[in-house]
């Protein structure tokens, strides 16, 4: 079975896109490297039909930064199935008055915060994995 | 008159240190090396946006900057707004082996990667000088 896709966003602008890409990083190389990986979204997107064969028909969770949702976008029209979408914008606000730092490096908090993130998102890919 | 501006469009790959090298090169230029020159945008939102986006680079002469010689961020450009200014490709310009390992996440880099970070960075200050002093 191939493995759970796990897309970051990184966007570039704000703190909230370095989060995604240390979030699914975390899953992918630590909390479910057996049963996850990631793939380059700006691959999937701009590559021709074997870069978009990476998702096409395979279970995905996308992880944005922000309501614009580019991962989710991006991924559905590439034909992914998406299982689950996160955003770390929300997962600021369940941890209001935090700073989790800049779009260049994240803080200690930053780090705690995105390492809470990662748990939740690596528990839905093993959800994903287990149906 | 508004001051010109340079667009850097980082490809911010997910899957190789060039992306992650690309990104923290982006950053550094537009926070230390060249504040207030040099414009970026989100390259998903660019490829998923709607015209404001697409209009980046038409408003700004854009240097894409690749991690890899599959050049996500030039494509994205050439395609949605059918101009490029010039391009940086981190496989040409540092040691390929290096760029397409999968060191990734900003816990594992060493003192080594911000150094080949910083060459990238004076590139792109390079090509921005460059494109400034054409206007
Ligand atoms: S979802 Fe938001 S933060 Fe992420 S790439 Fe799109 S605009 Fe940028
Ligand atoms: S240029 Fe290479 S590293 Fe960058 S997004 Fe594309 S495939 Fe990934």
């Amino acid at each position: 079975m191939s493995k759970v896709k796990v897309i970051a966003c990184s966007g570039i602008g704000k703190v909230y896109g370095l989060m995604t890409r240390e979030a699914v990083l975390e899953v992918t190389n630590h909390l479910a490297p057996e049963v996850s990986e990631t793939v380059c979204l700006a691959h999937i997107v701009t590559g021709d039909a074997a870069a978009r064969a990476k998702v096409e028909g395979c279970d995905c969770i996308t992880v944005d930064g922000c309501p614009a949702l580019c991962s989710a976008k991006s991924v559905e029209s590439a034909g992914g199935i998406i299982k689950a979408r996160f955003r770390s914008i929300d997962e600021m606000r369940t941890h209001r008055g935090g700073d989790a730092g800049t779009a260049t490096a994240l803080s200690e908090d930053g780090w705690k915060i995105v390492d809470e993130f990662a748990e939740k998102i690596a528990a839905k890919v093993m959800e994903s994995v287990s149906q | 008159m508004t001051e010109t501006q340079v667009g850097v469009l980082s490809c911010s790959g997910e899957e190789f240190l060039g992306g992650t090298l690309v990104r923290l090169a982006t950053r550094k230029v537009m926070e230390e090396l060249r504040p207030g020159k040099v414009v970026t945008l989100c390259l998903p939102l660019y490829i998923a946006g709607g015209e404001e986006e697409r209009e980046f680079a038409k408003n700004y002469p854009v240097i894409a900057v690749d991690g890899c010689d599959k050049c996500c961020a030039k494509v994205a450009t050439l395609k949605y707004s059918g101009e490029v200014h010039d391009t940086i490709v981190l496989t040409e310009l540092l040691d390929r082996n290096v760029i397409l390992s999968k060191i990734v996440s900003a816990r594992e880099l060493r003192p080594e990667h911000y150094a080949m970070a910083d060459i990238v960075a004076s590139e792109i200050c390079k090509k921005v000088d460059e494109i400034l002093a054409e206007q």
